[in-house]
């Protein structure tokens, strides 16, 4: 089994680390996995995403031409990325940015106000951690546990007070009620 | 100073700092560069290590400089290296020449982005033939190896130091764009090579001995004629015995395509879809690409019906495999210019064009 899956967003929103974050628990959960971000003249404020692919063999392929899944952050990437995901894939968006259209019928659509949410965690940073909370929902290739697991492994030393924080963010997403999808 | 290795765990590491550390684990005494992207996280990582260890770190003044400090460090006797990227390898051309005949195992870390001039940050495959075929003048080689994973990228790291000092060559790993910024699980490890005595040349001071000069002048025509068969007869050697590359489904390919570095990850599984769809298609990946695989590709051509280079360039390596398929059979390129490579669903549609 190979799946692939694009985090993108506005630059500043943590779309890289969720990135590295996801790609963690699936190399601890013994998968193979390759995680490469868009760059080129980025800035806070533009558009940034990465991809990850996981695999049970050697990954296959970089740069895919579609996609299993797609988290959005804001309006941009939701635009940018609806039409690469694979039929029968997900749209995983921020409704607190992205307006809900379901424009395609052939993919499963999650919206959730990502960013209110993450206020009410206490910290608007915590929006892409809390965004691969629902992402683990959705796509049940990842638990909790080892997402908690992998936020150890990229939380440097000195930044460790933020680990609670991130993983209730992380709880958050993944409680959320994922209906009516 | 060594530093060990202490765990095998895997761990989730970018092609860029897989390649400092790896090279701080083969024993580099010494680290001078100049950022540029996509590889300015190799300086980073070496700028606190290498200070961490109490081994020698310059950012230097230019790329022309870290390039010829290398060759001073080296000279002495120690693992040394330096990183850059295309537009600024352009500024190490006359070193590397120095370094070839000065018989120097100077180590260049070259992350491919695209070209010509100034370019852009995006992966490229442009610089084949400024590491295969020299930008500086004369007749030379470097020994050139081609990642084309993260965990290559350690592995071949450590053997680019070890060919450097066995040959007394300069030394490329020839990286890209893609694989300097992407993560994947790697697994590092001690040094697995033995170390190389450079008491015998290196310049350590003459105390107790007769002094001695390294340097690239060669005024008497005869002698210079001399040197360069010796030279080239090193090369021989080094053709004989350090070619690497990786074969798949060979053996029966009516089609065989050829890809080094991360494009052909998109190549390998290209080839296995075909596979699937009834085409035979064999897959070859030079690791080395000087001393280039010409005698296995030679062998090939007379089996096999055609090759496919794919390359991101506008067709440089294509040009070895004609040489080395001398007529034998048709050999043709599938290209994009600069960027990410094109998908292996891309590159099956154009293979079928071709067939």
């Amino acid at each position: 089994m190979e799946k692939n899956f694009i985090i993108a967003g506005f630059g500043g929103q943590g779309v890289l680390l969720a990135g590295e974050v996801l790609a963690n628990a699936f190399m601890l959960a013994g998968k193979h996995v390759t995680w490469y971000p868009s760059y080129g003249a980025e800035m806070r404020g533009g558009t940034v995403n990465c991809e990850i692919v996981m695999s049970d063999e050697e990954v296959s392929e970089v740069n895919k031409s579609d996609t299993d899944f797609v988290i959005a952050l804001n309006q941009a990437s939701f635009d940018r990325f609806l039409s690469k995901i694979k039929k029968g894939g997900w749209m995983i968006a921020n409704s607190t940015l992205a307006k809900e259209i379901k424009t395609r019928t052939d993919i499963n659509y999650l919206f959730a106000p990502i960013t209110k949410l993450a206020e009410e965690v206490g910290n608007i940073k915590m929006a892409n951690i809390l965004a691969l909370g629902l992402l683990a929902k959705a796509s049940r290739l990842v638990s909790i546990d080892t997402l908690n697991q992998a936020l150890d492994t990229v939380i440097p030393p000195h930044r460790k007070n933020l680990l609670p924080l991130n993983m209730k963010a992380l709880k958050i997403g993944y409680e959320y009620d994922l209906l009516p999808v | 100073m060594s530093t060990q290795c202490l765990t095998n765990k895997k761990v989730l590491t970018k092609g860029n700092y897989a390649i400092a550390q790896a090279a701080v684990l083969a024993g580099c005494q010494c680290y001078f560069g100049y950022p540029i992207t996509p590889q300015s996280e190799i300086g980073e990582f070496m700028s606190g290590k290498m200070q961490e260890l109490n081994r020698g770190y310059v950012s230097a003044e230019s790329e022309l400089a870290a390039i010829n400090m290398v060759i001073g460090a080296v000279s002495t006797g120690v693992k040394a290296m330096t990183s850059s990227s295309s537009c600024a390898v352009s500024l190490m051309q006359e070193a590397l020449s120095y370094a070839t005949t000065d018989e120097l195992p100077v180590v260049l870390v070259s992350v491919m982005r695209g070209g010509p001039g100034l370019g852009n940050i995006y992966p490229s495959q442009g610089d084949y033939f400024q590491v295969t075929k020299g930008g500086g003048n004369g007749d030379y080689n470097l020994i050139v190896l081609a990642p084309s994973t993260v965990q290559e990228c350690v592995d071949l790291t450590y053997k680019a130091f070890y060919l450097a000092q066995k040959y007394r060559n300069p030394t490329v790993l020839l990286a890209d764009g893609l694989l300097g910024q992407m993560m994947e699980p790697v697994e590092f490890y001690d040094y697995p090579y033995p170390e190389i005595d450079t008491s015998d040349w290196a310049l350590t001071g003459a105390k107790g001995r007769k002094s001695r000069i390294i340097r690239s002048y060669g005024p008497l025509a005869e002698d210079r004629c001399v040197f360069l068969e010796k030279l080239f007869q090193k090369y021989k050697v080094i053709e004989e015995n350090e070619v690497e590359w990786e074969e798949i489904n060979t053996d029966d390919a009516d089609i065989v395509l050829v890809s080094f570095g991360s494009t052909s990850r998109n190549v390998k599984t290209a080839m296995k879809k075909l596979r699937e769809k009834g085409i035979k298609a064999g897959f070859f990946r030079p690791i080395t690409l000087y001393p280039f695989p010409n005698k296995r590709l030679a062998e090939l051509s007379r089996k096999t019906k055609k090759f496919v280079t794919v390359e991101v360039n506008m067709g440089q390596m294509v040009n070895d495999v004609k040489l080395a398929v001398n007529g034998n059979c048709p050999v043709e390129l599938i290209h994009k210019g600069v960027g990410a490579p094109p998908s292996a669903d891309e590159i099956v549609l154009k293979i079928e064009e071709l067939l």
